[in-house]
């Protein structure tokens, strides 16, 4: 390869027509890909021109199997729409069905609910500050964060008996009381977190290198991410103060006190912040549940689950996950099983159209930093 | 924002057209005919209801039709909308909602995919999850899902036989 | 052929040669770290310090080159299988294939899916399958000690099957991924007819036609 005299910039290269484009396959093979999802970039030298989404590889066809199987039968699939963050898709559906039902869920349910939605989320920051590290090559951080994901995994498998996906919350409550001592050792992880914040920072937020790659990355402003359908913590690094679980509430959050912390900016750099500040803030809710959560029964009595029959109508069920906004609309039509369900994740406006308006412009080495400051995971774009 | 004064500025735009309805729980609803969908879209878009959350489509059978919903959720007044429109379940068609919020475009692109209904105007209607995908649109009521999984994915199924060697009991028949 | 001395294609008897290549290569085994399907989240937690894969000699791999191992972590919906197929192919001599979770055993909890394939032998040899809806770490780590034994062994010689009944293999993905009919009844998009698009465009009501013709030229 032979350099004209002097260092020449990309566009005079192209505009003398030194360099071809060609086709680069980011993913879905690739250990910077988070998740089985790829982008084909057509690019000149390190620069992406133009962006063509390949997803469709985790597609199971929930929405199809899901009018095949009963009510309650359904929450065994439901879990797996989105796989670090399980326990919102558990609970948009059950509030949908007792939408449809008009029943009441017991209070110590609706804490128990806020409890594991807000350490599922915790979970799935983990994994977010995590991915986010190791697609910017620190792979130590990522370790670290997974070793600490894994202890919240552990009392999720102490209340539900299992790890991942736990299929705890059923129409009308939860599946099962708290066993003995599980708040305790539930405030003792917090206490156990909170101990290791400053690392956390530390390592992550106080490293000049992430930094430098985040800072000025994929800005966007407030009026357009509202217009393109972001929610989560994408918008709320624009500044916006919207949280479902504050404008929408839902389980207990309307008994406890929620802020909204919001780091402003719009940037990659604003929008990992961000992830940090619901994860302070996360840790807050959880204790101020644990204090406040009361005695009385887990469910509410709606005879044989198995056997459960959905009034005709239709509703839509949100709930704040730790990337955004996860809804959805159930059709009913009098029968046993639903009729309709539709999936709303909260990772595809990023992932499908925000990377045709930010993508090209942008270098390769970019790319995978800029999917995980938009939180997208795939799962929940192809259901 | 209350429902009245909302249901009043509709009447006052629209007519007869869109008809209001007030489900309770901050989840109000508007039916409109498919050719005043798009004008209405974008007087909502304009009057709060800036989020597109995504847009449903309910094949119903035994109506002939197939309905689109479009889930819009304004920030300010917190309240959930939904702008349903039905269309005919042979040729469903309908006009881009891309122009009003850009991300409607892979929204609709997966309806079409999934329900075969087809948008004037959208620029990318190719197939987005399915690979080389020549059977009906899967999510229509009358496609048989597990029909379809055993006929394509066993051997029976597939109409093949076990190799000719028999004596190798490690590959499976 | 000429490399029946090293690599016995013909018998499943291995040689002493290959016995002691087995006793290093088990030790050593480089998983091609492709998330394909749910069962990944359980992998991190294997890798990590907590359960720690590498103090058995496995590690993650990023190209499918310099990698010994596939790991099929859950479900195959066709277009994953057709990339996974891609990748064992580029892997080289000898390679194993570990089925995760029920999915790629039966079809787990998709079995009716129209997606997602249910029998994964049909298209790449299994050598291992850890059951499990996801299997824990602790059931990944006890799959591979086994997957180890069996290497020992000799008995896990998925690659050696599959290049002796490659064509049972291949016209099996073909059966699937080159698929030219429809498999329950054919479709015949009505919107696939250019006249009846253009014929919806003019029926239009003037203020959307305007609308659409003036933002598809901007």
């Amino acid at each position: 390869m032979y350099l004209p005299d002097g260092y020449t910039t990309l566009e005079k290269l192209r505009e003398a027509g030194e360099y071809a484009e060609y086709d680069l396959f980011f993913g879905p093979n690739h250990p910077g890909m988070h998740g089985n999802f790829g982008y084909v970039l057509t690019m000149v030298g390190t620069e992406i021109v133009k962006v063509r989404p390949n997803a469709g590889m985790l597609h199971r066809g929930f929405e199809k199997a899901m009018e095949n199987k009963p009510w309650a039968a359904n929450l065994s699939l439901i879990p797996r729409v989105c796989v670090p963050d399980p326990d919102p898709n558990e609970v948009a559906y059950c509030q949908a069905v007792e939408k449809l039902l008009g029943c009441e869920v017991p209070m110590r349910a609706r804490f128990l609910r806020s409890i594991t939605l807000e350490l599922s989320r915790l979970g799935s920051l983990y994994m977010g500050m995590g991915g986010l590290a190791g697609a910017l090559g620190h792979y130590s951080t990522m370790y670290l964060m997974m070793i600490e994901r894994d202890l919240i995994l552990d009392r999720f498998e102490a209340l539900t008996g299992a790890r991942v996906y736990h299929i705890y919350n059923i129409p009308g409550g939860v599946r099962n009381d708290a066993p003995e001592g599980w708040l305790e050792s539930v405030s003792r992880l917090l206490d156990h977190i909170e101990a290791q914040m400053p690392e956390y920072d530390r390592l992550l937020y106080e490293n000049h290198v992430v930094w430098k790659r985040l800072e000025g990355l994929a800005p966007i402003s407030a009026q357009e991410a509202m217009e393109s359908g972001i929610t989560g913590p994408a918008l709320r690094a624009c500044g916006v103060k919207a949280d479902i679980r504050v404008d929408a509430p839902y389980a207990a959050y309307d008994q406890v006190q929620v802020d909204i912390p919001t780091s402003g900016g719009g940037d990659a750099l604003a929008r990992a912040v961000q992830v940090r500040l619901d994860f302070a803030e996360s840790v807050r809710i959880l204790r101020r549940l644990i204090a406040a959560i009361p005695e009385g029964p887990v469910h509410a009595d709606l005879g044989n689950l198995a056997k459960l029959r959905v009034p005709a109508g239709d509703a839509y069920s949100k709930v704040e996950s730790s990337k955004g906004e996860f809804g959805y609309y159930v059709v009913s039509d009098g029968g046993e099983k639903p009729y309709r369900v539709s999936v709303r994740g909260p990772s595809l406006p990023a992932g499908l159209y925000l990377c045709h308006k930010h993508l090209p412009g942008m270098k390769i080495d970019d790319v995978a930093a800029w999917m995980m400051s938009f939180a997208i995971c795939p799962p929940d774009i192809d259901r | 924002m209350t429902p009245e004064r909302f249901s009043r500025m509709l009447t006052e735009f629209f007519g007869d057209a869109a008809v209001f309805a007030d489900k309770g729980g901050a989840q109000w609803e508007v039916h409109a005919p498919r050719d005043r969908c798009l004008p209405l879209l974008s007087f909502c878009r304009d009057h709060s209801f800036v989020h597109l959350a995504f847009i449903s489509a309910v094949d119903w059978i035994a109506e002939n039709q197939i309905e689109l919903v479009y889930h819009l959720w304004s920030y300010e007044h917190r309240v959930h909308l939904l702008v349903k429109t039905r269309l005919e379940r042979e040729k469903p068609w309908m006009f881009t909602a891309h122009r009003i919020w850009g991300h409607a475009q892979p929204y609709e692109q997966e309806i079409h995919e999934m329900m075969g209904v087809f948008f004037i105007g959208n620029p990318d209607l190719s197939p987005l999850f399915l690979h080389n995908w020549k059977d009906k649109p899967p999510l229509r009521k009358d496609f048989d899902s597990r029909a379809y999984s055993l006929k394509a994915y066993t051997l029976e199924g597939l109409g093949l036989v076990p190799p000719a060697d028999k004596e190798d009991a490690n590959v499976p028949s | 052929m000429e490399d029946a001395v090293l690599f016995n294609l013909r018998d499943e008897k291995q040689s002493a040669w290959e016995n002691v290549l087995n006793y290093f290569r088990k030790r050593s085994m480089w998983m091609l770290y492709y998330c394909t399907g749910c069962g990944a989240i359980e992998l991190p937690p294997s890798m990590t310090s907590r359960y720690d894969m590498e103090r058995f000699g496995m590690g993650p791999m990023a190209t499918p080159r310099q990698a010994d191992l596939l790991l099929i972590t859950g479900y195959l919906s066709v277009k994953t299988l057709k990339r996974v197929i891609y990748s064992y192919e580029q892997m080289q001599d000898p390679k194993y294939v570990v089925g995760f979770g029920s999915c790629p055993i039966n079809g787990g909890i998709y079995w009716d899916a129209y997606p997602v394939i249910n029998h994964l032998e049909l298209f790449l040899p299994v050598d291992m399958s850890i059951a499990g809806c996801m299997p824990r770490p602790q059931a990944v780590l006890d799959a591979f000690q086994k997957l180890m034994d069996e290497i020992q062994a000799g008995k896990a010689v998925g690659y050696k099957r599959y290049r002796r009944h490659y064509d049972w293999y291949k016209r099996n993905q073909d059966a699937v991924l080159a698929r030219t009919q429809a498999v329950l009844e054919p479709w015949e998009d009505p919107f696939s007819d250019p006249a009846l698009v253009e014929s919806l465009w003019k029926d239009a009501p003037a203020e959307i036609r305007e609308r659409q013709e003036e933002r598809h030229d901007a």
